[in-house]
């Protein structure tokens, strides 16, 4: 039994010629590349989520705005809220499941990786779906939420609600395959040694939130069958004249949609548990207790979501049932911003731009917790609901949370994905005008909700009050965008011409940190045995790994898999071939009312199309014979 | 620096042929019961609309008991009709014991047959035949219950109990369909190459995602068409 | 923060602001708030104030030793699991308290109200005295009132932010909500809005409460339960002239037809009460712009005839929709019942001011002046962007002089 020291970090060799150009990108299984794919997808959404924020903003800046038509920003604050939701924070989230969870559990690859690129290409192509038909004036318009019945064919007799019953199908097709995909891998593709209570907290967040999206997202998928089936078939299931019930909806919509905000904030959380340990020199504090309450979290996440609805008139025993659930989960949340504080305490804080993110982090997703228990008390919430307090309240949670959560994470990983480092000067900018801007955009709707004016409304009149907090929150969100502007100028020269970053720049205690950066295709040449929870940490608390450096690595050499003789799944069109089938399915849809013969060839079409390429997916053998 | 070494798991995590999992279990066998956690929701959501909406459809025709439309003055009877129904159930579960069969006979494909029965047993084409055909005849049962139910005037869009019945087993029933294919394809293979112990992971899986199929009747057996 | 929303809390700046007493549930809910508001700044304060010492105290420095690896520490982690579950504790029960308190059935002797949501407005009815109203509530200062919540299209929310939390308007489904306006309460005109996304026009389907004494209320509700008062009396005693220009403009069209008419010296006096123009405070006044495009010619109103209006009324496409107590014709209740329809300060629900210019831009072309308005076009030549046609004269489309006429009429249904 070989007792190989695991490779000191090493300069990668160049990479084969195969493994460059665009067929490459296409054909790709390897997780490390979907993540990048992922990545950069992610922020392009981001960019246009922001920008659809941005006309909302400059509608809203003074009263009886003149920037925007009624339709046009119902369009815009529907498909904000969508794109930020499905298509830029849960794939910002999934980019790092990609890149980070094989190599934090010490694996070769995910479960699946063909599976892995499917989940990746559905949500492409879906995010596309969805986001076009903006820009011909027929986007969605009926919220992000979907109420029924504005929803169904009565009251929304456009094709416009279509693209999103249909891209929101598309869209969880593509999470809930990522969900199984990464449940098997962190279940069953743990390194020998690598057990539950030694798995890195980012990983054990991701896997929490795989489980909220195997359970959260079947109930949407079904209540979005329902709206499917009422809208191209004429089902009664919100037909309020067939007597329907239009709380159906909401119950199966935050059956889904309250896991959901914990989809969107743990995989932060967990990011944030990697960069805060790291840059102040100590371990997580209270590493079990963390676990537990993100299990919690989720847990409890599926006992709430009639909070979202206690001014539908549920009657007073549901409202303080609700009401009870919601504040019990602000004591695992607690003690998660209680514990950061711990792991800072005493430590050695480097204020590096990922840091600074994630210490924005706990400052600012404190705001948000506060301002949830606030509306957790049903009658306090009959004020708040369905105003800008509870707007600023989800932006101070997804900004301050997520995005900054995510921010931090790609800081602090970048130089692992590419080899180099983020500009720490650029970062700068980027993490200040992002904190002086999402406070500035975020904080006065705090006061513009509790004085009286409602959410999702394309002009208010002057003399209410409010103007000047309007005001303040379209400056904010200039200022916001200046910074998110400085963030991407420096990802992409960062991209190109970094400086270059060593196996373990920061001086991390996981084992990602001991391969090459970046790293082979085959992660580990060994896989790891693993012995604690900081392998490069000595948990004696004498010795800590320092960053190392560029220059001290340089001249080792990195052995390609092919050299090494380790097995590697072959590239794939498959999914990418499967994907397009399945979207193309989809569309048939769309031509329902207009042709119905059109519509139902596409769909076979489409149909067949996918399971030919399904087949051909599963009858190739993963890898060569070995 | 040095502190950035780890020791290998060495051959034990490298075995030839296998990848190394943690648990010992085919990755795909997980898969599958994360599959089946997830649409256990899925169903759920379904179930728990039909029994919302039970009652609540403001005309008929209904479930249990019959209807006079008091527009036409048609008179329609309860809709349900439960020996049919019973006896597709009955085939459903026949048909879970046969991919039983044949699940124990790819896996035992090796050992030696002598006896009439041993053989009979031993068919893994006989048993996936059996399970298929059974699974075609539920279908066959659905299709002659929905062609019966829109004959007697009862449509997807007729009323709540119309549209959340049909929704509820038509998703059964393409997830039964969506199994005899699975299965069909697995014979295919049989006939190409003989499924093989090595094969047995992925009849397992298929089997597994039949009988969760088959519980899943039960359950809306039970509470559609048994509870009134 | 909190010395901000205090700010807010009385009223006058902040004409739509949650913190107010002016009803016993808008109270609770206040004494509520202050409470989460408390507790809130309080975890606030010790979270941030910890974050900041951390950062300023343990920042990195040069050379240190590396601190000791602590990994937890049950005895605090207990101590924060605890602590915020004693705050809780502390906001349970009073949120607890409310939801039953406030939830309760009304007193039976409440004002009842039947608020029915349509997209986009707001019809209200007093069962007790027979009337059907639309986008203005009155209500009796010390009485308890009670809502009865419905929508006849999708899904809507009754909130007047400064009388209390908002209720949902579900359909196939009735929801209640009821308070008490103070007895001695300083304001009398509320915005209402709609918080639940409708559509196209959500933002624009608002509406008005006036509380006003109870012997008012009874005048008002005494009147409104009538006919319209047709034709109207030369003199109308109780809407004083004078509250801007559009009121000058407003009895400028009003008066010379009412006097031209021959049966003006025998109508019935109007009695009743509304809130009275020149008291409306400026933030129930809407500013509203008007459509690019979309004009009137102002010169017209002054000819307009009630008359002449009435029977145009009564034989164009408006009897479709609108009903009219005391006009056998105009039956229909789909759109706002328009029966005083004069009595109330804005039309198209909250969105512009009741005069005879933006009736009239309002009849002429409705969609242009709310986005999605179901009320189609009227006038000629205009286009309607909701049904995508131009309206013609064989389409039953009128011309500006006729709707100066009809705008006459309805100026008169006071």
């Amino acid at each position: 039994m070989a007792t190989l020291v695991a490779a000191p970090p090493y300069t990668s060799t160049a990479t084969e010629s195969a493994n460059t150009g665009l067929w490459s990108w296409l054909t790709t299984v390897d997780h490390k590349r979907i993540g990048v794919l992922y990545l950069i997808t992610a922020l392009v959404f981001f960019v246009i989520g922001g920008l659809e924020a941005f006309l909302i903003r400059a509608q809203l800046a003074v009263p009886n705005g003149q920037v925007l038509s009624a339709d046009m920003y119902n369009q815009l604050f529907t498909m904000h809220g969508t794109t930020m939701v499905f298509l830029a924070i849960m794939p910002l989230s999934a980019a790092f499941f990609n890149f980070l969870i094989p190599l934090q559990i010490g694996a070769r690859d995910v479960a699946f990786p063909r599976l892995n690129a499917f989940s990746y290409w559905v949500y492409l192509l879906g995010g596309i779906f969805i986001t076009v038909p903006i820009f011909f004036s027929v986007a969605p318009d009926g919220g992000w939420f979907g109420y029924a019945p504005l929803s169904t064919k009565q009251f929304s007799p456009q094709i416009n609600m279509d693209f999103w019953v249909l891209g929101l199908q598309i869209l969880g097709i593509s999470s809930l395959a990522a969900a199984f995909n990464f449940i098997t891998t962190i279940i069953n593709m743990r390194a020998p040694g690598m057990h539950l209570m030694r798995m890195p907290i980012f990983t054990w967040m991701s896997f929490v939130v795989q489980f909220l999206v195997a359970l959260a997202f079947p109930v949407i998928t079904i209540a979005l069958v329902f709206l499917q089936f009422d809208r191209f078939f004429g089902t009664n299931f919100y037909a309020i004249g067939a007597g329907a019930d239009p709380l159906l909806w909401q119950h199966l919509f935050w059956v889904f949609g309250h896991p959901e905000v914990y989809i969107l904030i743990l995989p932060a959380f967990g990011l944030v548990s990697e960069v805060l340990p790291t840059f102040s020199r100590k371990p997580l504090f209270g590493y079990p207790v963390m676990v537990y309450s993100g299990i919690l979290i989720g847990f409890l996440g599926f006992g709430v979501w009639a909070h979202h609805m206690f001014s539908v008139g549920m009657g007073p025993i549901a409202d303080a049932v609700f009401s009870l659930t919601t504040m019990l989960i602000a004591i695992p949340t607690g003690v998660k911003i209680f514990n950061w504080l711990a792991t800072m305490w005493d430590g050695q804080l480097r204020f590096t731009v990922a840091m600074k993110f994630g210490v924005a982090l706990v400052g600012m997703f404190t705001i948000g917790g506060i301002s949830g228990v606030m509306h957790s008390s049903p009658p306090a919430d009959l004020q708040q609901t369905d105003t800008y307090f509870i707007v600023a309240h989800f932006h101070y949670v997804l900004f301050g949370g997520s995005m900054f959560g995510l921010f931090a994470g790609l800081y602090y990983y970048f130089p692992k994905i590419t080899g180099r480092f983020m500009s720490e000067s650029l970062g700068n900018w980027h993490f200040w005008l992002s904190l002086i801007g999402m406070n500035l955009t975020f904080f006065p709707m705090h006061f513009s909700g509790l004085l009286g004016m409602p959410r999702r409304t394309y002009q208010y009149d002057a003399g209410q009050g409010i103007e000047v907090f309007n005001m303040l929150s379209t400056i904010g969100t200039l200022v916001l965008m200046l910074g998110t502007l400085f963030g991407l100028i420096n990802l992409w020269k960062s991209w190109k011409s970094g400086e270059r970053a060593s196996s373990n720049p920061w001086g991390a205690p996981t084992i990602e940190w001991t391969i090459p950066s970046p790293p082979p295709e085959h992660n580990f040449d060994e896989l790891p045995k693993i012995t604690s929870r900081y392998p490069l940490w000595d948990l004696k608390g004498t010795v800590i790994a320092k960053e190392t450096t560029y220059a001290e690595e340089a001249g080792r050499v990195q052995l390609s898999a092919k050299q090494l003789g380790i097995p590697m799944p072959n590239p794939s069109i498959m999914p990418l071939i499967t994907a397009a089938g399945v979207i193309f399915m989809f569309s048939g849809m769309l031509f329902t009312d207009s042709n119905m013969k059109l519509a139902v060839g596409i769909m076979i079409a489409g149909a067949v199309w996918w399971i030919a390429g399904l087949y051909n997916w599963l009858l190739t053998p993963l890898e060569d014979a070995h | 620096m040095t502190a950035t070494t780890l020791p290998a798991a060495g051959d034990a995590a490298h075995g030839h042929g296998h990848h190394y999992t943690t648990l010992g279990l085919d990755n795909r066998k997980i898969a599958i019961w994360t599959f089946i956690g997830s649409e256990c929701m899925l169903f759920a959501s379904l179930i728990s609309t039909y029994l919302v909406y039970k009652g609540r459809s403001i005309k008929g025709p209904f479930p249990h008991e019959p209807w006079t439309d008091p527009v036409s003055g048609k008179a329609f009877p309860a809709i349900l009709d439960i020996p049919v129904t019973s006896a597709s159930t009955f085939v459903l579960l026949m048909s879970s014991f046969a991919m039983v069969l044949a699940l124990a006979a790819v896996q035992n494909k090796n050992l030696p047959k002598v006896t009439l029965g041993e053989k009979i047993l031993g068919s893994s084409k006989l048993w996936l035949w059996m399970t298929c055909l059974m699974g075609t005849a539920f279908l066959g049962f659905q299709a002659f219950e929905f062609t019966a139910f829109i004959r007697e005037g009862l449509s997807i869009r007729t009323n709540l109990f119309g549209s959340s019945f049909f929704t509820l087993t038509g998703f059964h029933g393409a997830h039964v369909a969506v199994g005899v294919c699975w299965l069909f394809s697995l014979l295919a293979i049989d006939y190409k190459r003989g499924l093989q112990p090595s094969d047995a992971t992925n009849v397992d899986i298929a089997a597994l995602y039949w009988h969760f199929v088959d519980v899943i009747w039960i359950v809306i057996f039970t509470l559609v068409y048994l509870i009134k | 923060m909190a010395l901000a929303m205090i700010v807010g809390a009385c009223g006058g700046e902040y004409p739509n602001s949650t913190f107010n007493h002016t009803t016993e549930f808008n109270a609770s809910i206040d004494t509520l708030f202050d409470k989460l508001m408390f507790w809130g700044t309080l975890v606030f304060i010790a979270v941030e104030v910890a974050l900041v010492y951390v950062i300023v105290r343990f920042r990195r420095r040069p050379n240190a030793a590396d601190p000791k690896p602590v990994h937890g520490n049950t005895t605090l982690e207990i101590l924060w699991t605890a602590i915020p579950a004693v705050i809780l504790i502390f906001i349970a029960i009073p949120t607890v308290r409310t939801i039953f308190a406030t939830q309760a059935k009304a007193a039976p002797d409440a004002l009842q109200i039947e608020v029915v949501g349509h997209q986009w407005w707001w019809e209200f009815r007093y069962p007790e005295y027979g009337i059907t109203t639309a986008n203005e509530i009155y209500l009796p200062k010390g009485r308890t009132v009670n809502f009865a919540l419905t929508t006849v299209d999708v899904l809507h929310s009754f909130w007047v932010p400064q009388l209390g939390g908002k209720r949902d308007l579900i359909t196939n489904k009735t929801n209640y909500l009821w308070f008490t306006p103070n007895a001695d309460i300083q304001t009398d005109a509320f915005n209402g809005f709609c918080a639940e996304y409708c559509g196209s026009s959500h933002a624009n389907m608002k509406f008005r409460v006036y509380t006003v004494e109870p012997d008012e209320f009874e005048r008002w509700a005494q009147h409104q339960a009538r006919p319209a008062v047709f034709p109207v009396q030369a003199a109308v005693p109780v809407v004083p002239s004078g509250a801007g220009v559009a009121l000058v403009q407003d009895s400028a069209s009003a008066m010379p037809m009412a006097g031209d008419t021959a049966a003006a010296a025998t109508a019935p006096a109007v009695d009743g009460y509304w809130f009275p123009r020149e008291q409306l405070p400026a933030h129930v006044i809407p500013t509203t712009r008007l459509p690019k495009g979309l004009t009137f010619d102002e010169s017209l109103l002054a000819q307009g005839d009630a008359e002449r209006g009435r029977e145009l009324y009564s034989r164009s496409s408006c009897i479709g929709c609108h009903a009219i107590k005391g006009n056998p014709m105009s039956v229909s209740n789909v759109g706002p019942n328009l029966t005083h329809v004069a009595t109330r300060h804005t039309i198209a629900s909250g969105l512009y001011q009741n005069d005879a210019k933006h009736l009239a831009l309002w009849i002429k072309n409705a969609p242009a002046m709310k986005p999605g308005s179901l009320m189609p076009t009227i006038g000629i030549g205009e286009r309607d962007a909701v049904r995508k046609n131009t309206i013609s004269a064989a389409m039953g489309g009128l011309t500006d002089a006729q709707i100066a006429d009809i705008v006459a009429y309805l100026q008169a249904l006071k």
